[in-house]
């Protein structure tokens, strides 16, 4: 899709996640969520391995936003959107609670939310971003490991991260 | 040089708010700065404060959540009473008759058994003022039986412990950063992101621990140890890198008062059976001895139950001993060990020692058998003062100051309804010595009072206004008044008035011990006593041998639990099972566990039922609870008796 809205971008590195649920609660309380459905969601990995030779790592995990959303596709009453900025959000006045999104998702993104009956998935805090604020994940994760801004921006600090680490390397 | 700018976040709120209250975080002892939005005197939305120095805006999942504590539908908010454990509770009318109440069951028993009979439990839910206001009231009452789950203010911090800690904020400045037996990444996530920021600037990252945790998989380089071992390590490291780096005798005798004679009881000390000891091979301990020679400054970070065995004082000797202390990024940081010696008790000694010159242990006084009367803020008697119950199956009154229907309120007989940190105003020391104040970000429901209330009224009922005389004048807790009075009685505090803390600039924090300048970088001088070490590693390891209980249990934390409180969130029940226990899978295999199966976790005190976790984060001979039990344990299948599970445990049997 070309357009000339700007888009953001959600990064999550892996190699920096504690899984310390951080962003699951920022979400749950930006949100109002009940304890079920978790929107952000930080996959533990591990530990893996034998004796002392041990490895744990933690994903973090949510709605990829993806450019041809199946849920959209899907949704039989028009309340699972995409905006013009590229994020995927349902519409609550217009769910149903069907599930039909959550079927046709091949991540297993949407999950219903038991206390209002709808669906609950990650809406990219598009409130937030309107108003020119972060997403609540991404200001609230502890590690940094949640990054958010233009595909451009985000990019920069991730290289200039790495340029770092090589330079270190030399340096030592 | 290079330099790198982060991108600029961009903070805030997007909810309607009638006002903004600015004040910490008291979920843990890193303190970190919130900004919370009020609308119609209820919380619609928490973020972090971005100039608060060591949070930079970050909260992790508690500091997120705890309004869900505060709304919770399960909060108790009426005095309630019954007449035995098992029956419901009849809701009193008022405070004043729930306290006429405890007061007239208290005389009773104190008629009957003596002074003696009352223990009171603390935990950090009760908050600072309900911990000080019943030091205060045992005081006059005549026993020294309060205890706490975390430090005790009222015992004279052993010498050179109150000397300066750095403040979390140095450690990105560190070189290398050693954690011993904590596993911040999950009990302290926002500091722990500082060690990453370190990490990033190239610092090495070393852990060591029992378990493997998110710490240890995040570190350069990570150590399993055997449980309880941690300050062992600090000696054995202590000889190690003195072979390797060698002492100057100048800044010896300026470090210490008495360092003639370390530096030869570290020598004659033998590193045989250090391995069995420590469960760490002596080659690995030297590497690492090598690398944090390298690596200087070293900030050396200890776990919060180190504090409580014996030589922890090696760390303090080794930081300054190799000159970490007194260079920024360099020190020791004993995790949860944040609060100051705070004058509650007026003149010290009468009564409030034994005749041997010390106060009695919670286990010297639950085997004296004499306790018939409990008070337990939070869920302290069900947590430390008797897990097993032993305690409270005994005592005529068990007295609960909580706010939640928890395990001590299933035991209790009377039931008060406690005000939660956020709706009190409140003195609150940080992990790192810092001085903060906690404002109160909405009132309490009706019925629900401070710690200091509390006791407040009780006191009233003995006739003891006079020693508890910080009440407004319609009868309520005057928290700065209580707070500014300790404030200008600590000897750690000369200097610092109620008012200065209050008015702090955001972004700018106090420290303790105060005196000419309120940061610590100004009292890094000075000469403390060294420790001394002793004969053999392998002599100090002490730890109880329970012939039966072949497997060591130790805690495990979880990072979106920090209290009794949390269990009362609704979105947390959903991640962690709070009775989940961690068995390695070939354990678990030899006893025919399978991942959720019920099981008992059992311990020469007694047991408790729990779900199978199979995980490897734990050895074949550790076993990983979430409940403070620690020590000597066995793990069994819920309908296998101990002897059965003892015989496929015996490494003899093939």
């Amino acid at each position: 899709m070309t357009t000339h809205v700007r888009r953001h971008l959600w990064l999550a590195d892996a190699s920096r996640c504690i899984g310390c649920f951080g962003c699951e609660a920022a979400c749950k309380m930006e949100h109002g969520l009940p304890g079920g459905p978790r929107t952000v969601r930080v996959i533990q990995l591990g530990p893996r391995g034998e004796g002392d030779d041990l490895a744990m790592s933690f994903q973090p995990t949510s709605c990829c936003h993806c450019d041809r959303p199946a849920c959209v596709l899907a949704c039989p009453t028009g309340a699972m959107q995409k905006r013009a900025d590229g994020i995927v959000f349902s519409d609550l006045s217009l769910c149903i609670g069907c599930q039909t999104c959550a079927v046709a998702c091949p991540f297993g993104v949407p999950q219903l939310n038991p206390a209002s009956g709808k669906i609950a998935k990650c809406d990219g805090c598009r409130t937030r971003v309107d108003q020119g604020l972060w997403p609540a994940c991404t200001l609230k994760c502890p590690s940094g490991a949640l990054m958010f801004g233009t595909p451009t921006r985000v990019v920069n600090q991730i290289r200039a991260q790495e340029a770092l680490k090589v330079a270190k390397s030399f340096a030592e | 040089m290079l330099e790198h700018h982060p991108m600029r976040r961009s903070p805030g709120s997007r909810h309607e708010r009638d006002g903004l209250v600015r004040t910490v975080c008291q979920e843990c002892s890193v303190a970190c700065g919130l900004v919370v939005s009020v609308k119609d005197r209820r919380i619609v939305d928490v973020q972090g404060d971005e100039s608060h120095p060591v949070s930079r805006g970050r909260l992790c999942a508690r500091g997120s959540a705890f309004v869900q504590g505060i709304t919770s539908p399960e909060r108790l908010t009426v005095p309630a009473t019954r007449r035995k454990r098992g029956d419901a509770f009849k809701p009193l009318d008022d405070w004043k008759s729930g306290v006429d109440l405890l007061a007239e069951r208290l005389r009773q028993v104190k008629d009957r058994y003596g002074s003696d009979s009352l223990v009171i439990g603390c935990d950090r839910e009760g908050g600072l003022d309900f911990h000080l206001g019943a030091l205060r009231f045992a005081r006059l009452w005549g026993t020294s039986q309060v205890f706490h789950s975390a430090a005790d203010p009222l015992d004279p911090w052993p010498e050179g412990l109150d000397s300066p800690t750095a403040p979390c904020s140095e450690w990105v400045d560190s070189k290398c950063l050693l954690l011993v037996e904590t596993d911040l990444a999950a009990s302290h996530p926002v500091a722990f992101g500082l060690i990453q920021e370190a990490q990033r600037r190239g610092a090495q990252v070393v852990a060591a621990d029992a378990r493997f945790t998110a710490t240890l998989a995040k570190a350069n380089l990570a150590l399993r140890m055997k449980p309880g071992r941690g300050n062992l390590l600090g000696l054995a490291l202590a000889k190690l890198m003195i072979a390797e780096r060698g002492l100057d005798d100048r800044a010896l005798a300026g470090a210490f008062a008495n360092a003639d004679r370390w530096p030869a009881s570290l020598e004659q000390m033998s590193l045989d059976g250090t391995d069995a000891a420590l469960g760490i091979s002596l080659e690995d301990l030297r590497h690492l001895a090598v690398l944090l020679v390298k690596h200087a400054p070293v900030t050396v970070i200890t776990g919060r139950e180190l504090i409580a065995q014996p030589h922890d004082r090696i760390w303090l000797t080794l930081a300054k001993a190799m000159g970490w202390i007194g260079r920024v990024g360099g020190g020791w940081y004993p995790v949860d060990a944040g609060t100051p010696v705070l004058a509650v008790q007026g003149d010290p000694g009468d009564g409030w020692v034994g005749p041997d010159g010390r106060r009695s242990t919670l286990g010297e006084v639950t085997e004296r058998g004499n306790v018939q009367a409990l008070i337990c803020s939070g869920n302290a008697l069900a947590e430390y003062v008797s897990p097993f119950g032993r305690l409270s199956d005994q005592a005529e009154l068990v007295a609960h100051f909580g706010s939640f229907p928890n395990a001590t309120w299933e035991r209790a007989s009377m039931t008060f309804p406690a005000a939660l940190w956020a709706e009190r105003d409140g003195l609150f020391f940080g992990g790192d010595r810092s001085v903060e104040w906690g404002r109160t970000i909405v009132e309490p429901p009706a019925g629900c009072r401070s710690g200091l209330d509390f006791w407040l009224k009780l006191a009233r009922r003995f006739g003891w206004e006079k020693q508890f005389p910080w009440a407004t004048e319609d009868g309520r807790a005057d928290h700065g008044a209580f707070y500014g009075w300790l404030l200008a009685r600590s000897p750690a505090m000369v200097g610092v008035s109620l008012d200065e803390v209050r008015t702090l600039e955001p972004g700018s924090r106090c420290f303790w011990p105060a005196g000419e300048s309120t940061h610590p970088a100004a009292l890094r001088a000075g000469t403390i006593a060294v420790h001394p070490a002793p004969a053999s590693l392998a002599s100090g390891a002490g730890a109880p041998v329970e012939s039966g209980y072949p497997l060591a249990l130790v805690t495990a934390r979880s990072s979106c639990r920090s209290g009794d409180a949390s269990r009362f969130w609704s979105w947390t029940r959903n991640l962690t099972r709070e009775d989940a226990v961690q068995i390695h899978p070939d354990t678990a295999e030899r006893l025919g566990i399978e991942n959720g199966d019920e099981v008992l976790v059992d311990t020469p005190r007694g047991a408790l039922p729990a779900r199978a976790n199979l995980s490897r984060a734990v050895s074949r001979r550790t076993i990983g609870f979430f409940q403070g039990v620690t020590g000597p344990a066995l793990v069994r299948k819920k309908d296998q008796s101990a002897d059965e599970a003892r015989a496929l445990l015996d490494e003899s049997n093939p």
